[in-house]
C-alpha cells in the first residue's frame, strides 16, 4: 500500500452479523474528513462483498480487500 | 435519486427482519426509502410485544435471530432512518383495527397514512409488497 492508502482507521466489525459492518463502516465514515482511509474488519463473508458494493453506489474508493487469519480487511478511502 | 417502497403486511418474523434489512441498507445507501406498516405487521410493531421479544410468527431462522441476539427489525429500520433518508408510516387502518394510538407503538414511525396518501409518496418508484 502506499502511504495514501495506508488505514489510518480501524473499524473492527468482527462478530457482527451482516449487515453490521457496513452499518459500522458508515456511522464511522460519515465523521471522518475526505482523505481518510479506513479498514473494515468483518468475519462475515457477506459484507466482504457488501461493503465494496456500497463504497461503489456511493462515490468512495474501494482500495482493497485482504483475507486474514478467520477475517477480512475491507479498505476504503473517502474521497467525498 | 433512486426511490424504493416497502409495504409491511406480514406478521411473519423473518419477513419483517429481511425487509428491514434491505430497507436500511437501501437507506445507507442514498435511495429514498419509504416504509408503510399495515394490516398483521402493524401487531409487531406494538412497543410491548417488541420489548417482551414476543413476536407472532417466528420460524427455525427467526429463532437463530433471537437467539444469536442479531439486530432485530425495528433496529434495523432506527438505523436506516438515522443513516439515510428513510422515512417510515403507520397505516391508519390498522391501527383502527388493533385500536391502539401511535403512542403504544415503537418510535420508528414518521407519520400515519392512509393508502392514497402513501401510493403518492411511493408514486414513480419501485415498491416491495412484503
Amino acid at each position: 500500500m502506499t502511504e495514501d492508502t495506508k488505514s489510518s482507521e480501524v473499524v473492527d466489525a468482527r462478530g457482527m452479523y451482516c449487515p453490521g459492518p457496513l452499518m459500522e463502516l458508515i456511522k464511522t465514515i460519515q465523521l471522518k474528513p475526505v482523505g481518510t482511509v479506513l479498514s473494515v474488519l468483518s468475519t462475515d463473508e457477506g459484507s466482504v462483498k457488501d461493503i465494496p458494493a456500497w463504497i461503489q453506489k456511493v462515490g468512495q474508493v474501494h482500495v482493497g480487500t485482504e483475507k486474514k487469519d478467520g477475517y477480512w480487511d475491507v479498505t476504503v478511502k473517502k474521497v467525498k | 435519486m433512486d426511490k424504493i417502497s416497502f409495504v409491511l403486511a406480514s406478521d411473519e418474523f423473518e419477513k419483517l427482519q429481511a425487509a428491514a434489512m434491505m430497507a436500511s441498507v437501501a437507506s445507507v445507501s442514498g435511495m429514498e426509502v419509504n416504509v408503510f406498516v399495515t394490516m398483521a405487521a402493524m401487531a409487531c410493531f406494538v412497543r410491548e410485544r417488541v420489548e417482551r421479544k414476543d413476536f407472532l410468527r417466528v420460524g427455525e431462522v427467526g429463532r437463530k435471530v433471537l437467539e444469536k441476539k442479531a439486530p432485530l427489525y425495528v433496529d434495523l429500520l432506527t438505523q436506516g432512518k438515522m443513516m439515510g433518508t428513510m422515512k417510515v408510516f403507520a397505516c391508519s387502518l390498522a391501527l383502527d383495527l388493533i385500536e391502539k394510538p401511535l403512542s403504544e407503538m415503537v418510535p420508528v414511525f414518521d407519520d400515519v397514512v392512509g393508502v392514497a396518501a402513501f401510493l403518492g409518496i411511493a408514486e414513480g418508484g419501485q415498491v416491495l409488497f412484503v
